[in-house]
């Protein structure tokens, strides 16, 4: 099965064989491969690397080339200040002491502030994982650019002067569109309209203010023959259903919707449902188990058509692998990871014969590898692959062998021995990877260490 | 309608201009304007926070509520010194270094002084010397740190830590919240209290206050 015409069928509202994939890699992708989140937004090598990464990892059907809503911010004046661990945030807003509309002559071009860059790296993303995969090219949404060009006072605006309220989002859905034309071009498959602050107005400001400019924007993508989602932050409950009237193929919603109470209105309308997996208490501070029990739980309580599984938003930098390599496999493997979590939680392991090596007494190493199902997760057949790689290297001077967690065995020498993190590789009764994939020569010199 | 009543109702529809000359026939009326202050005005910011808190009303709605609110106390303020109005105490509110999202934090001033609590705000990007010396310089019973983002929220740390460390802490307490919070990291951090919320963050104030 295509993984990107999996995206394609679902924001066509077709049947899919299973639940599309869609993980919001940003400057996480950072993270995997030790770079910062400045680095990862500003550096060609560095996002290529990490983008590599993530995918290799994650085994996305669709994913964001680049996640930052500062974008066109940056290049229509406004001041940003820098992170180590999250994208960049606006500090100045030009347009905030005057009720003066930019011109509509002034509109972002594919050489102004980041585009070069930004489009390089999709472009060469395209040629990469294009065939396979489903690429998203994300931009800012006009409500969230208007507040980044003018600060709060849009808010007050609202009440006070919604001719310049208007006339701003005017402004901003044609920087909209330049942008969609922008990386259309490049080679995006499906344009992601991020807008945060939509869950901030009432549903009568958002069919007063901001009907007209969302639908502008959809169609717009849609005109250019491309799929589009529009991606909200924070309580929009309550908006979802006017979302739902912008012409938008799918929405995407993090944690604070109910996804049963959104996805009863967004089948209503015929709209593709993406998210919700929580940000930070279950994907940054929890277990992998707990990721995978919360992709499960979606999985069983929603109908699957016109359902995509996602985080609620951008990923936080520190996110685990291993969290988000478990909700993936949760997805692909929705029925064996329902055992796997049954198994675990029912305790009992005692029961279960396991046999520690001894390892201070090995004659020679003994390379363990604890996997999900090295079969099915990718990040699994990854590692396991270069355990196997290894092993030819070698030969009969190491040992090495696979443990599943798909067996109950598996799962009780894990407890036993205290995996925490799947997958990961124990050499003689030591961890030595979590999740991080190690090159050929990282492994040998592990394995030239006990050897 | 009494006249309490109808600027209690224009306030919560942020009719500024018609609070201010209904808190001038009020007084007029011969309301006293510890009446006037504390059953319309702050009555009104009262339920829209209710609103708010219940997703009924949001955050333009809230920010043209509490301008009406502050036009109404303009005219009030010349008749409030001798009005027997008691303060409720005083709180410093902040967002946290290295973060410059204000939205959550505005709110929360907004609700705490629509219950009479006086509130120095730090503005954004404040570090966790300032929170702990305007605390004190300002003689305040509550530290109110915000944060939009997991990777400043650890900021919030330093705060406590800062605190706990100053001799001079006296009894203030520290408020956090903000999108990435929950009530997990506030005992992790050592924090006093979280709040999910503006509203309850104002109404929490008020325990902590009376209580301290």
């Amino acid at each position: 099965m295509n993984k990107k015409q999996l995206i394609i069928d679902s924001l066509n509202h077709k049947d899919t064989p299973r639940t599309p994939w869609v993980p919001f890699v940003g400057v996480h992708a950072g993270f995997l491969v030790g770079h910062n989140a400045t680095e990862m937004l500003t550096d060609h090598d560095k996002i290529i690397q990490g983008m590599d990464e993530a995918i290799k990892l994650y085994s996305p059907d669709g994913f964001p080339v680049f996640f930052d809503l500062q974008v066109e911010a940056e290049i229509l004046g406004c001041e940003l200040v820098w992170a180590n661990e999250g994208p960049p945030s606006v500090k100045t807003h030009p347009l905030s002491d005057t009720t003066e509309i930019p011109c509509k002559c002034v509109m972002p071009t594919k050489k102004d502030g980041r585009l070069p860059l930004i489009t390089q790296v999709m472009e060469e993303i395209k040629v990469k994982y294009g065939e396979e995969m489903a690429l998203y090219g994300l931009i800012c949404g006009p409500f969230t650019l208007a507040s980044h060009l003018r600060g709060n006072d849009i808010f007050m605006d609202m009440f006070d002067d919604e001719d310049y309220v208007n006339g701003l989002l005017e402004y901003c859905t044609e920087v909209s569109k330049t942008m969609i034309d922008i990386y259309l071009e490049a080679g995006m498959d499906v344009i992601g309209v991020v807008d945060p602050l939509v869950s901030q107005i009432s549903p009568d400001h958002f069919e007063e203010f901001l009907t007209k400019p969302f639908t502008a924007v959809f169609d717009h993508v849609r005109a250019k023959g491309a799929k589009n989602a529009f991606f909200v932050c924070g309580n929009a409950t309550r908006n979802i259903e006017v979302m739902c009237q912008t012409n938008t193929d799918c929405i995407c919603v993090d944690e604070n919707v109910n996804m049963a109470t959104a996805k009863e209105i967004t089948d209503k309308y015929n709209v593709v449902l993406g998210g919700n997996i929580p940000l930070t208490t279950v994907m940054l501070h929890g277990t992998w188990q707990d990721n995978m029990k919360y992709t499960i739980g979606l999985l069983e309580t929603l109908t699957h058509k016109n359902l995509m599984i996602s985080p609620g938003c951008d990923m936080t930098y520190q996110t685990p692998s291993e969290n988000t390599i478990a909700i993936a496999q949760a997805v692909f493997e929705t029925e064996k990871c329902k055992e796997m979590i049954k198994n675990y939680e029912s305790v009992g392991f005692d029961a279960i014969e396991v046999i520690i090596p001894d390892y201070e007494a090995l004659e020679k190493p003994f390379v363990e590898v604890f996997t999900l199902d090295s079969l099915t997760c990718a990040a699994c057949t990854y590692m396991m692959g270069s355990v196997k790689v290894a092993k030819e290297t070698y030969g009969d001077k190491i040992d090495i062998i696979e443990y599943k967690f798909t067996e109950k065995s598996s799962i009780a020498r894990c407890v036993k021995m205290g995996v925490a993190n799947l997958p990961s590789i124990y050499i003689n009764g030591k961890l030595e990877y979590s999740s991080i994939i190690p090159s050929k020569e990282e492994l040998e010199a592990s394995i030239n260490k006990v050897l | 309608m009494s006249t309490l009543l109808e600027i209690s109702e224009r306030l919560q529809r942020g009719k500024a201009k018609d609070v201010m000359a209904l808190v001038q026939t009020a007084l007029d009326e011969g309301i006293s304007a510890k009446e006037i202050l504390e059953g319309s005005l702050l009555v009104g910011m009262g339920i829209i926070g209710e609103k708010f808190k219940n997703n009924e009303v949001f955050v333009p709605e809230v920010l043209v509520a509490a301008r009406a609110m502050n036009k109404g106390l303009e005219i009030l303020k010349p008749f409030m010194a001798d009005a027997g109005i008691e303060e409720k105490g005083t709180i410093v509110i902040g967002t946290v270094k290295g973060d410059l999202h204000d939205i959550g934090k505005n709110l929360v001033k907004i609700m705490m002084e629509g219950k009479g609590i006086k509130v120095v705000d730090l503005g954004v990007d404040v570090t966790a010397e300032t929170f702990v010396e305007q605390a004190i310089e300002n003689g305040a019973k509550i530290i109110c740190c915000s944060a939009l983002l997991t990777t400043t929220m650890n900021e919030m740390q330093a705060v406590v830590e800062t605190l706990e460390a100053n001799p001079a802490k006296g009894d203030i307490k520290i408020m956090i919240g903000g999108a990435p919070i929950t009530q997990v990291f506030c005992d992790k951090i050592g924090a006093h209290c979280f709040t999910a919320d503006a509203a309850s963050a104002a109404d929490e104030a008020i325990n902590m206050l009376i209580g301290a």
